[in-house]
């Protein structure tokens, strides 16, 4: 074993005496995770859209009925499923009961108010533990009641020129209305955007989270030699200068692998979280442990004394973590943001797992490896040279 | 006996601080010099250079014939330092420290744990040796500081301020300790700004202040250098001007005169001076009641030659 190795080694034992990387690399993440999951795992849900959509058509004419034929086509594709009720009272009482998220009431006078053009009102229904449902039920009959308003607007159009009401076109306009291409898409975006379900997306946001509070460990123990006058001593024993530097960053990257290992283990048996193809999980770990030491290693090489690094260390990582989306999916928010998260290895990172954790090949992970790579190679090689410049005085 | 270390001109500037300028000594195997100076005078400057952790400005330094580089491990083994703070690991035992440096000297096997016991046996620490530092005692710390240093049989032993923040015992057990090895025949650089440190211990000691070698000798070349002359003080009872009057006439008083309980004498070497001085009170008649010898020491040598103490 060389200088390097035995200065890690002495290094691991030491931080396995202190406990300290043990806490902050398996025990604080894990149990983040597991308080995040059972607080918001179901809003962070990303699976399949599971709605429950109730109808009351109390107008029951050819244009009501056609809301119906639309969420009909809806529900044959498998994005909701819809209940039809006699009654307001029926629909209130299961939604009241959770056995749907909202419904939808076509009260009487609907045709007659889109004969004559006067106003119309379709309410919407939903609970209150189902926000997001219900505003996808508002937008459905917000769009429905849009298209109801074109086609109005065109016979109206007609009728005007032909002076006199087309009764027999009347009947068609609900027809039309539900011809027109639906203003309004539900898709399964699980499938189309590659989202981690919620266990996972928690799993891998804390596991990447607290891995650059981890790797701190290692790298950050070259200031604290200094700090101690230790490093002194390693300085004047007949070693290479660079084995100090490799010592500690195998150190940072010794305990990043063992830390995102467990991790990956404890939540795919605790919390049931779906990493994905092994060697696609084993190859994102080891890029973005070697990006997170790198930066590290950059706040090391620049920092004055331990605590500085410690505490710019933190702050890198917080804001890195949040603009990575690791507490919340960033990249959804879309503009400026969506391109801007993936300035962070954590956004790659969670990109990387997002693309095989749904049963994709590991190699679909390799444009994520790559980024991280390059990160680690940047970041790397200027924290590398100031490092060793440091101890080079 | 052979030249272990030959530092010539060292000069170490720090942006516009010349902390060492143009600094030389040698040690011989078996001697101990001292680097005698106050706080900031440039002494762990110097000797981090001959420890190959500062690189120089200017100037060279070997270590039996090997020159030490920074970036080179050439030559570094026969080199143990003992830096002035504790260089541990709290975390370790006593043989866990001992052992972890020990490798990084390429020893290993039975011949490093069987060294590693040598090594508490000296410092007094081999029924701790399992125990973690940080639950060692300052003066327990110190010497595991020193065995650390030493473990790998330097030729070149060097001591930054080892006894700073020692209690008194502890103090006395590490300069017996540097004692021993330097009779074993270890060439040791000893800084201190303690001079009592420098003159119970070092053959030949350096005075260094703002990066200079002011000058360097045997604690008695020094005293010589600047003039400093032995004082004694007799009290004694009788003629006392009859006293001084004859000791004055001695080989080696430099003048004698009498005070009011006794007489001073100036002398080159009291020890010698002083048969003969008792003689001389003895044929006046007079009656000695006591006599103090006040050498001059390296502290005085300081102040003359700096112009300020050595806690300064």
């Amino acid at each position: 074993m060389g200088a390097a190795g035995r200065i890690a080694v002495k290094d691991l034992k030491l931080r396995v005496r202190d406990r300290s990387a043990f806490i902050i690399g398996i025990i604080a993440p894990l149990a983040l995770a597991y308080i995040f999951y059972l607080i918001f795992g179901g809003a962070l849900g990303a699976q399949s859209i599971d709605l429950q959509f109730g109808l009351v058509d109390q107008d029951s004419t050819e244009i009501s009925e056609a809301l119906g034929q639309i969420l009909s086509e809806v529900e044959s594709e498998g994005l909701l499923v819809v209940t039809e009720y006699e009654d307001e009272a029926a629909a209130e009482a299961a939604v009241d009961g959770g056995d749907i998220d909202a419904y939808i009431l076509l009260a009487p006078g609907l045709a007659d108010a889109s004969l004559q053009g006067n106003e119309y009102t379709i309410e919407v229904v939903g609970s209150v533990d189902s926000p997001t449902a219900t505003q996808i039920a508002a937008s459905i009959a917000e769009q429905f009641g849009s298209g109801i308003g074109q086609a109005q607007l065109s016979v109206g159009t007609a009728v005007a020129l032909l002076g006199g009401p087309p009764p027999a076109d009347v009947a068609s306009w609900g027809q039309e209305a539900a011809e027109r291409p639906r203003a309004f898409s539900l898709e399964d975006i699980s499938a189309e955007t590659r989202q981690l379900d919620a266990s996972t997306y928690l799993a891998a946001g804390m596991a990447i989270f607290f891995l650059f509070f981890t790797v701190q460990f290692g790298v950050l123990g070259l200031l604290e030699e200094e700090r101690d006058g230790t490093l002194a001593r390693l300085l004047a024993a007949p070693i290479a200068r660079t084995s100090v530097v490799t010592g500690k960053a195998l150190v940072s990257i010794g305990l990043g692998v063992v830390s995102m290992t467990i991790l990956v283990l404890a939540t795919h048996f605790l919390m049931g979280a779906t990493w994905g193809a092994p060697l696609g999980v084993a190859l994102l770990i080891g890029a973005g442990v070697l990006a997170a030491v790198s930066i590290i290693g950059l706040i090391a090489g620049m920092a004055k004394t331990p605590e500085g690094a410690g505490n710019l260390g933190a702050i890198i990582a917080v804001i890195l973590g949040m603009l990575g989306g690791t507490f919340f999916p960033v990249g959804q928010a879309g503009g400026f943001l969506s391109s801007l998260t993936f300035i962070t290895p954590h956004a790659w990172f969670m990109h990387g797992l997002a693309e095989i954790s749904g049963g994709a090949e590991w190699t679909a992970a390799l444009p994520s490896v790559g980024a991280l790579l390059l990160i680690g190679l940047v970041f790397g090689s200027v924290g590398w040279i100031l490092l060793n410049r440091r101890l080079a005085r | 006996m052979g030249k272990v270390l030959s530092a010539e001109g060292l000069v170490k500037r720090f942006d516009d601080l010349v902390a060492v300028n143009g600094v030389s000594f040698s040690i011989e195997e078996g001697e101990t010099f001292g680097l005698l100076g106050p706080n900031g005078a440039g002494k762990t400057t110097s000797i981090s250079m001959v420890a190959g952790l500062l690189h120089p400005d200017e100037g060279a330094i070997d270590v039996n014939g090997t020159q030490i580089r920074t970036n080179s491990t050439s030559g570094k083994s026969a080199i143990g330092l003992v830096p002035q703070d504790l260089a541990i690991y709290p975390d370790l035992t006593a043989a866990e420290n001992l052992a972890f440096f020990g490798r990084l000297y390429g020893m290993s096997g039975n011949s490093l744990s069987t060294r590693v016991d040598e090594v508490l046996e000296v410092i007094g620490l081999a029924d701790r040796k399992d125990d973690l530092t940080k639950e060692f005692s300052g003066g327990m710390k110190r010497r595991l500081n020193i065995g650390i240093g030493l473990l790998h049989r330097p030729q070149l032993l060097i001591l930054d301020e080892p006894t700073v923040g020692v209690d008194p015992q502890s103090r006395n057990a590490i300069l017996e300790s540097v004692e021993d090895l330097s009779r074993a025949g270890m060439a040791v650089l000893y800084t201190t700004h303690y001079m009592e440190e420098a003159e119970r211990l070092c053959d030949r000691v350096a005075i260094i202040d703002e990066g200079v070698i002011k000058a360097e000798g045997t604690r008695r070349e020094l005293v010589n250098l600047v003039g400093e002359k032995d004082r004694i003080h007799v009290s004694a009872t009788g003629d006392l001007a009859e006293v001084a009057r004859i000791a004055s006439g001695l080989s080696g008083v430099f003048g004698a005169s009498p005070s009011e309980h006794g007489v001073e004498v100036l002398a080159a070497n009291a020890s010698s001076l002083l048969p003969d001085l008792m003689a001389c009170f003895a044929s006046s008649g007079a009656t000695i009641t006591g006599v103090e010898v006040i050498e001059p020491n390296l502290e005085a040598v300081f102040l003359q030659l700096t112009g300020k103490a050595l806690r300064d």
